[in-house]
């Protein structure tokens, strides 16, 4: 487009690419890390959804000893008279060893330690049992049992996990609004610097639309340029991300794997950003214009 | 066509530059304004051109009171002004042909329409050699040249020009009233801000003249007309 306007050498063909890069960048890796977490939240629910685990206490000898046998067999026939139980087993003990691994490491566990025996129990479809009640009347027949109410420890998991994604949320936020703060900085600056050239427009006879248009139309240019690379490191980083923590054992920790539509969502990133800035820009020109004659 | 009644003028706080100015300025008429070096002719010109509004007075364009327009009816008026500003004010990084274009292309031309016309009134201004030059190439004469070419493009039905022929030798200055002359003639309004002594007296047109921020007009009785070779030279121009 053909420019009135020398824009050439304003501060603002630098460092408005540059800020709006930045932007786009943090954006991209809130909104994408907030993308994962609401994913990871969904696979938790579907994970936790209708089991339990009742916890009764360790026995030296472990699974195998004639106690820990008589405890386990008198849990599960209580469980399975449970109306809404589906099935009720123990875990191996290797299953349980696995579990502990992270913490004591892949050597044989010493034989009299008391490694806790957990029963996993699953439920009919759309029944949920009272924890609290359940472990009372299991702690009757053996003491010391204890019902993990994994949907709860789920739901205070969820929680933070909502948080975290607020957190991203007021980033993405905050990031736009410095954006646009930046942006009616520039125009502000560029209608400064160009002040002789815009009364000298308004004196041939230009209406503020025709100089409003230029300034929008540079903006516009710079914004794009600056959103794409902004777009183009977040990508690169992102990739390297789901690399690293694809390789990751933990299933706790969120999977950095977005799906083709969330792909999407970030792709409008800089189409966001310079609708923004386009915007922005033509309405900060316009309104300082009015104030001229 | 202008018409002021009791404008005054200052700029911000400051002394008041103009008092009362009340004159009237029929259409096609040719008026020479002078006045010493800072009597205030840009000022007044500058009212003219609707780039500042009075302190108080009124002033109509045209016949329409500018005082109380909106601002969106301005571009529309100050269209039909042509105005060949002091310090010329050509934008730098635009070529010459550019530079003539503008005001065609600020009131919506066609492309097409304004290339063969700018560089034909260039070629009129003996620019020919510099439709492609930017300004900063231009020597201050050819620049003036261009700022009046630039005034003129649009036909306006008022021609402003501040001291238009400062920059360029006594020649020269004849050659460019002698095309304000025939812009004149079509029925352009003319107002010609100098103080050039000999010019004003070589074209014999009425005179409004400050002093200490007050206007008078005076007009002079025509002299002999000037040579018809500068005529003839202003054919060629
Ligand atoms: N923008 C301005 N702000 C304040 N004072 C100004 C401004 N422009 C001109 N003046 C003052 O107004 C007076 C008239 O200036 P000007 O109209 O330029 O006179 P002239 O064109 O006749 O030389 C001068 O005293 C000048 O200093
Ligand atoms: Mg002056």
């Amino acid at each position: 487009m053909h420019s009135d306007l020398s824009f050439d050498n304003d501060a603002s063909r630098h460092f408005v690419p540059l800020i709006v890069a930045v932007m786009v960048y943090l954006a991209t890796l809130a909104l994408a890390g907030s993308m994962s977490i609401g994913g990871a939240v969904d696979q938790w629910r579907d994970a936790v959804r209708g089991s339990m685990t009742v916890q009764l206490p360790g026995r030296p000898g472990g699974q195998t000893s004639p106690e820990a046998v008589a405890n386990i067999k008198a849990i599960t026939d209580a469980l399975l008279a449970t109306p809404g139980v589906a099935s009720a087993a123990p875990l191996p003990d290797s299953d349980i060893q696995a579990l502990l691994e992270p913490w004591l490491g892949d050597a044989d566990l010493p034989a009299d330690l008391p490694v806790p025996i957990l029963i996993d129990v699953t439920l009919d479809d759309g029944v949920s049992l009272d924890p609290k009640g359940l472990a009372q009347r299991l702690a009757v027949i053996v003491s010391g049992v204890q019902v993990n109410d994994s949907g709860a420890s789920l739901e205070r998991l969820v929680r933070l996990a909502r948080s975290v994604q607020w957190v991203a949320g007021i980033i993405v936020a905050l990031v736009g609004a410095a954006a646009t703060a930046i942006i009616i900085f520039a125009a502000r600056a560029g209608m400064s610097a160009h002040r002789k050239t815009i009364e000298l427009l308004h004196l041939i006879g230009a209406h503020d639309s025709y100089i409003a248009r230029q300034f929008q139309f540079r903006l516009l240019v710079l914004s794009l340029i600056g959103g794409v690379l902004g777009l183009v490191f977040g990508a690169v980083t992102l990739l390297v991300l789901t690399l690293l923590s694809s390789q990751v054992q933990a299933s706790l920790v969120p999977r950095l794997s977005l799906t083709a539509p969330q792909w999407a969502i970030l792709a409008m990133l800089p189409i966001l950003g310079t609708a923004v800035a386009t915007v922005t820009a033509r309405m900060t020109v316009s309104r300082s214009l009015r104030q001229s004659l | 066509m202008v018409r002021f009644q009791n404008v005054g003028m200052r700029y911000g706080l400051g002394p008041e530059i103009l008092h009362d100015i009340s004159f009237q300025l029929a259409p096609g008429s040719f008026h020479f304004l002078t006045g010493a070096s800072g009597a205030g002719k840009t000022t007044l010109l500058r009212l003219m051109y609707l780039a500042h509004r009075p302190s108080r007075g009124l002033i109509s364009l045209f016949g329409r009171d500018t005082t109380t327009m909106k601002r969106r009816e301005l571009p529309a008026l100050r269209r039909r002004i042509g105005v060949v500003f002091q310090d010329f004010r050509l934008i730098d990084h635009l070529t010459a042909l550019d530079n003539v274009a503008l005001p065609l292309r600020i009131a919506g031309a066609k492309k097409e329409a304004i290339g063969a016309h700018v560089s034909e009134l260039l070629s009129w201004v003996g620019l020919k050699d510099h439709i492609g030059a930017r300004p900063p190439t231009l020597s201050d004469g050819e620049k003036q040249r261009v700022a009046i070419a630039r005034a003129v493009i649009g036909r306006p039905s008022l021609l402003l020009a501040d001291e238009p022929t400062g920059s360029v030798d006594h020649e020269q200055g004849l050659r460019i009233l002698h095309l304000f002359e025939e812009l004149n003639k079509i029925g352009t309004t003319v107002v010609i801000a100098t103080h050039d002594r000999d010019l004003i007296a070589r074209f014999g047109r009425p005179v409004l003249r400050l002093v200490g921020g007050e206007l008078s007009v005076h007009r002079p009785p025509r002299v002999v007309a000037p040579s018809s070779a500068l005529a003839q030279q202003a054919g060629g121009l």
